[in-house]
This record gives C-alpha cells, sequence and structure tokens, in this order.
C-alpha cells in the first residue's frame, strides 16, 4: 500500500476533521457521497472516477453518476484526456455556488407559489365543508431547519408574551439564524431563562437584562422549550446534535399550561443577570426602603381595622 | 365630622380594582372598604389586573407600580398603546422611590392620580371618593 492510499483511506474516518466537513456539506444539499467525492478530489487533486472509485469504495457506476451530479452542481469538473479525470473547485467557490442554487431554487418555489394556489382552488371541493378540528394539535419537528422554521413562525405570530427556557448551548445553536433576530426584535413580552455564563456574554448583549434570569438548577442540561402567547409550545426531545434535532410542537392547553406554569415558577426563583443575590432577595425593583414603606402601610391598615373591631365587639362608635 | 367627610360618607358605594403584588396589603385593604360599603376585585399581577380593566368597569383603580413579571409601568404601557388608559380612573398607589417628575409624566399620560405608601388610611378613603366623582 502507497502512502497516498493510506491517507487516502484514512480521509474519511470518523475522528477526522474531513469527517465533520463531509457531515457539514450535507447542509449545502450534496448526498453523503457527494460530498465525500468532492472532500476527495478536493484534498487529492486530478483523479479518474476509477481511482476514486477504488480510494472511497463506492461502486464504479454509482461514481459515474456522482461525479456527473457533481459537475451539473459545478463543483468539480473534468480535464479532457483519457481516461476522462476529475478535480474539484476550490472549496469557497463551491461552497458560494451551492448557496446560489439553493437560493435560485427558493427564488422558483416562491414564484411558483401563486400558480399552485391559483391551480389549487380551480379544483372543486367534493367533501362537505369542514371547520376546523378543535383537537389538540400535536407536530413533530425534526431536524434544525424544520424546527426553526417553526420558531421563526410562532415569534412572527407572537401578539402578547414569549418564553423561552434554554441552557446558553441552545441559544448557540440558534445563533446567526433569523430566530434570534426576530427574538430581539418582538414587540410581544419576552422573558428568557438561561444557564448564562460570563464567558459567552454576547449571546445576549441584544437583550434588555431585565428580559433574561439566570437558572441555578444544575440538573436540566437538556431541558428546553419555547412557548408563544400562552396557546403553542415547541419543546424539545433531543437536542444535542444539529442533526439529530428533535422538537414537538403542540397547542394542547394542558401541556401549554404546564409549562407556563413550571416556567413561572423557576422565573420567580431565579436572578436576573449580573444581580447579586442580595438585590434578588430584596427584588431588582424593590429597595430595603420600598419594602420598609409597604410593611408600614400594612400596619396603618392594620391598625385601623383592630380598632374598628374592638368598637364593634364593645358596641362603641369611632370619632 | 366636618361637613366633607359626611359628604364623603354619604357617598356610593365604588367599585374597585386593586392591583398590587403585596396579598397582605390587598385583603386588608379589601376588608377595609368593603366595612366602608365599597365592591373590591382584586389582581395579584399586572397581567391579570390588565385583563380585569379590560373586560370590567370599575369607579377606581388602585395600581400598585413595582410587581413581579408584569408590573404597574406594563399595565399603563398597554392601557395607553390601546387607547384605553384616559378611559379609566387610575390611581398609582406605589412605595417605590419615585421622582415628582415622573409622577407628573404618568399623570400627563392620563394616570389621574397617584398616591405614596405609606398613606393614612382615611385620606386614601377619601382619596378614592374624590377621584371616583371626577
Amino acid at each position: 500500500m502507497t502512502v497516498t492510499e493510506t491517507v487516502e483511506e484514512g480521509m474519511f474516518q470518523t475522528e477526522n476533521p474531513i469527517h465533520e466537513l463531509n457531515r457539514m456539506l450535507v447542509r449545502y444539499d450534496l448526498t453523503p457521497n457527494q460530498a465525500k467525492v468532492y472532500l476527495f478530489l478536493s484534498k487529492i487533486g486530478v483523479k479518474t472516477a476509477s481511482e476514486i472509485s477504488k480510494a472511497l469504495k463506492i461502486p464504479r457506476t454509482e461514481t459515474y453518476h456522482l461525479l456527473s451530479t457533481l459537475q451539473q452542481k459545478g463543483v468539480i469538473f473534468s480535464v479532457f484526456g483519457k481516461p476522462t479525470k476529475f478535480n474539484a473547485v476550490g472549496l469557497e467557490e463551491s461552497l458560494e455556488i451551492l448557496v446560489n442554487n439553493e437560493k435560485s431554487r427558493i427564488n422558483e418555489l416562491e414564484a411558483g407559489k401563486d400558480s399552485l394556489i391559483k391551480l389549487w382552488n380551480i379544483i372543486p371541493k367534493y367533501g362537505e365543508e369542514e371547520q376546523e378540528s378543535q383537537d389538540n394539535k400535536f407536530q413533530s419537528l425534526q431536524g434544525r431547519n424544520s424546527i426553526l422554521v417553526k420558531l421563526e413562525q410562532m415569534i412572527k405570530e407572537s401578539k402578547e408574551n414569549i418564553l423561552v427556557l434554554g441552557t446558553e448551548a441552545d441559544f448557540k445553536r440558534f445563533y446567526f439564524t433569523e430566530f434570534t433576530e426576530l427574538l430581539n426584535k418582538t414587540k410581544s413580552e419576552l422573558r428568557i431563562l438561561t444557564d448564562h455564563t460570563p464567558d459567552t456574554p454576547h449571546i445576549f448583549e441584544s437583550v434588555p437584562p431585565k428580559k433574561v434570569k439566570k437558572i441555578e438548577d444544575k440538573n436540566r442540561e437538556d431541558f428546553c422549550f419555547i412557548i408563544k402567547d400562552d396557546s403553542e409550545v415547541i419543546f424539545f426531545i433531543s437536542n444535542n446534535k444539529v442533526k439529530d434535532m428533535l422538537a414537538v410542537w403542540t397547542d394542547s392547553q394542558a401541556f401549554v399550561t404546564t409549562l407556563r406554569s413550571l416556567f413561572s415558577l423557576m422565573w420567580k426563583k431565579s436572578h436576573h443577570i449580573n444581580e447579586t443575590d442580595a438585590e434578588s432577595l430584596l427584588g431588582s425593583e424593590i429597595t430595603y426602603e420600598h419594602r420598609l414603606r409597604e410593611i408600614e402601610q400594612e400596619k396603618m391598615i392594620l391598625n385601623y381595622l383592630q380598632e374598628n373591631f374592638k368598637i364593634l365587639e364593645t358596641g362603641g362608635t369611632k370619632n | 365630622m366636618s361637613k366633607n367627610n359626611k359628604q364623603r360618607e354619604e357617598t356610593k358605594s365604588l367599585e374597585i380594582l386593586i392591583i398590587d403584588d403585596n396579598e397582605q396589603i390587598t385583603k386588608m385593604l379589601t376588608t377595609f372598604l368593603e366595612l366602608k360599603e365599597h365592591k373590591c376585585t382584586i389582581a395579584n399581577d399586572g397581567k391579570e389586573g390588565l385583563s380585569i380593566i379590560k373586560e370590567n368597569r370599575h369607579d377606581v383603580i388602585l395600581l400598585d407600580l413595582a410587581m413581579p413579571e408584569f408590573d404597574g409601568y406594563s399595565v399603563i404601557q398597554d392601557l395607553e398603546e390601546n387607547n384605553m388608559l384616559k378611559d379609566h380612573k387610575i390611581i398609582v398607589f406605589t412605595a417605590s422611590t419615585i421622582t415628582q417628575e415622573e409622577l407628573d409624566e404618568l399623570v400627563k399620560r392620563g394616570v389621574t392620580s397617584y398616591i405614596l405608601k405609606p398613606i393614612d388610611i382615611d385620606v386614601l378613603h377619601s382619596k378614592l371618593i374624590d377621584t371616583a366623582n371626577l
């Protein structure tokens, strides 16, 4: 076995960063094998289909098909000769091409939306007019994108409040997305409960400190949910890895109310970010003087009531 | 009994909404006001108070400013945004350290009046009647 062959074989072992790159390229609409071929050509250089097939242990017919698709996508090119050899476009340029391909596809979908709706409306409805179901709805959301779309929809539609409970790691997963931006801009009352650490102050820098509290409970690592207007909730079942993210959306009132109560309890128990224990004890808005005035007020009412009840008991009248 | 006080004692029973997170104060105040034959509704947080304001009419509303979660300022802001602030007789009832400028600003926005805790209970009663009769 030559040194090149050893390198080639080792490239796609699980621990290798190439493996991580491969996984990430799948998000740019490449299949795992397409990504594998592309990365192989990027790192090894010009190769024939046969050499690629052998090195990556992909059947030859599939390799030809993969190469043809990658050429159509514009991320590899063929070098004239016999047999035909292939090489990859640089990673940066390839990513640009793949992103633009996706953009064009989205534009096409957007443009086709109206025609599709028109066509749908032409077809008569055969069944009786159905009333919208009043039953509780549940929707399983798998993968970051489908969760993200639902989250964005919830925030855009929210009119009253958004309650978020999640770890900093959860927020990092959505940091560069429209979700974070919408959260910062929402006119609804926003409250965030998180395990904030001073190492990453930027995560909540655009959210007013009054709206973020730090959870002290260390035993809630994977616990994450978002409630909209006390009527809908997204509850994360698994959020350890972006690829395997799994969540459930529901408008079940029982479910929403339970999580809402839990959030309220935790909110009451938690401190605002940067707040000391003493400040928390007194409440951020409520000072020591404030509490004294309240006690004095309580005392004044109590005195009055005691005096009155004494008069009532003795049958007298108050002057 | 002075003429003014006599007049106040003869004033009709009022529907009063108390929005305050201090349960001791709301309970004792309700007992006091019910002794004076007024009818009280209690809300222990701003959100609940706001929903009661929107559903029912009250002769006067006593609103605490510093409450956890949804505070008195948020109640005022919400009513203001919905052009409802001036439709209600709201007395800000607070123990917070607040400047005269801030109180004047609240009145300018549409709050009817303000009371700083602690206040003599008879004076509070008079203020409620006066405000309701405005």
